[in-house]
């Protein structure tokens, strides 16, 4: 077995692995009881899905497709600052 | 096996935005639809992602994720929070 | 050589971790109590679980050599989401937790002490006063 094979296997193997915890974190990201838990919950599923999307740029094998995970995760920190900003003010009167 | 792993993620994303858009269109705090949308719009970036258009997710990922929650929320909290009836 | 192996070994071997504190952490988001005990869980699964399988994929990435040239670009922007993530994911939860806090959204459960709480209550008794 070459190692492109090889490489190939084993990102088959992690695949379902990642679409199960994609599940739960989406899970809470609905039914979270208040909105920091559903903020936090996209938070994390945002991070994982950045390392997610740079080993489906291995997959595709096109390398050009990496670029989005530097977007992703740095946009979707943005939502904490708003959200969190929005009750701090909320909170002081402002 | 490729194709297969690959249905299977768009059948996870599209089962999630029309869940998170029917959630964003009931809600009555308005702050959580804010999110429930911001929900919609990243699961619909990353189905141009996996259909191969990363031109398109590198110009909706800002747009989606950081302007339009952020117009939203300044809104809100010139106005109201709760939807009335 | 097998320079290239010993590389993607290694990537893979910090990929699996990944994989590990990623199956972790969600189950913990979903089975933990209240807001703050979740934001133990989103600390594994962003550090354990995003972090690490980035400098994996770097690796990875570095020793594949059907990818063509283009595998040095994908190696250096994955390393470049993994310091922008180990950054950003922290300050993130903090500022989180903070206005979660501030703003009395979540009651704090399991508590022995909160020092915030009682400046807090101290500084609007003065005020009061």
């Amino acid at each position: 077995m070459s190692l492109e094979e090889q490489v190939m296997l084993f990102i088959m193997i992690v695949f379902p692995l990642y679409l199960l915890s994609f599940t739960l974190y989406i899970i809470r990201a609905i039914k979270g009881p208040t909105i920091p838990d559903t903020v936090l919950a996209i938070d994390a599923l945002s991070f994982d899905i950045a390392a997610f999307l740079a080993l489906l740029s291995i997959l595709y094998r096109s390398p050009i497709l990496i670029s989005c995970a530097v977007v992703l995760a740095l946009w979707v920190y943005a939502l904490d600052i708003y959200v969190s900003k929005y009750f701090e003010a909320r909170d002081m009167g402002d | 096996m490729l194709e297969i792993f690959t249905l299977s993620l768009l059948t996870l994303f599209a089962i999630t935005s029309v869940v998170a858009a029917y959630l964003a269109i009931r809600e009555r705090d308005l702050v959580k639809a804010v999110v429930y949308s911001a929900i919609q719009s990243a699961m619909y970036a990353l189905i141009y992602y996996v259909l191969m258009a990363p031109d398109i997710v590198l110009v909706y990922i800002p747009v989606s994720v950081g302007l339009i929650p952020a117009v939203l929320l300044f809104v809100i909290k010139k106005t109201e929070r709760y939807e009335g009836d | 050589m097998y320079i290239n192996e010993i590389v993607v070994y290694i990537g893979e071997i910090l990929v699996a971790i990944g994989v590990f504190c990623d199956l972790a952490a969600s189950i913990g988001m979903l089975r933990f109590p209240n807001f703050y005990v979740r934001l133990h869980a989103a600390t594994v699964g962003t550090i354990g679980g995003a972090f690490v399988p980035l400098i994996g994929i770097a690796l990875i990435a570095l020793g594949a050599e059907w990818l063509g040239t283009y595998r040095f670009f994908l190696a250096g922007a994955s390393i470049i989401t993994a310091i922008i993530i180990i950054i950003l994911a922290p300050v993130g939860s903090h500022v989180l937790a903070r206005a979660t806090h501030r703003a009395r959204l979540v009651k704090v459960e399991p508590k022995v002490v909160d020092h915030l709480e009682e400046d807090i209550k101290k500084k609007e008794g003065d005020e009061n006063a």
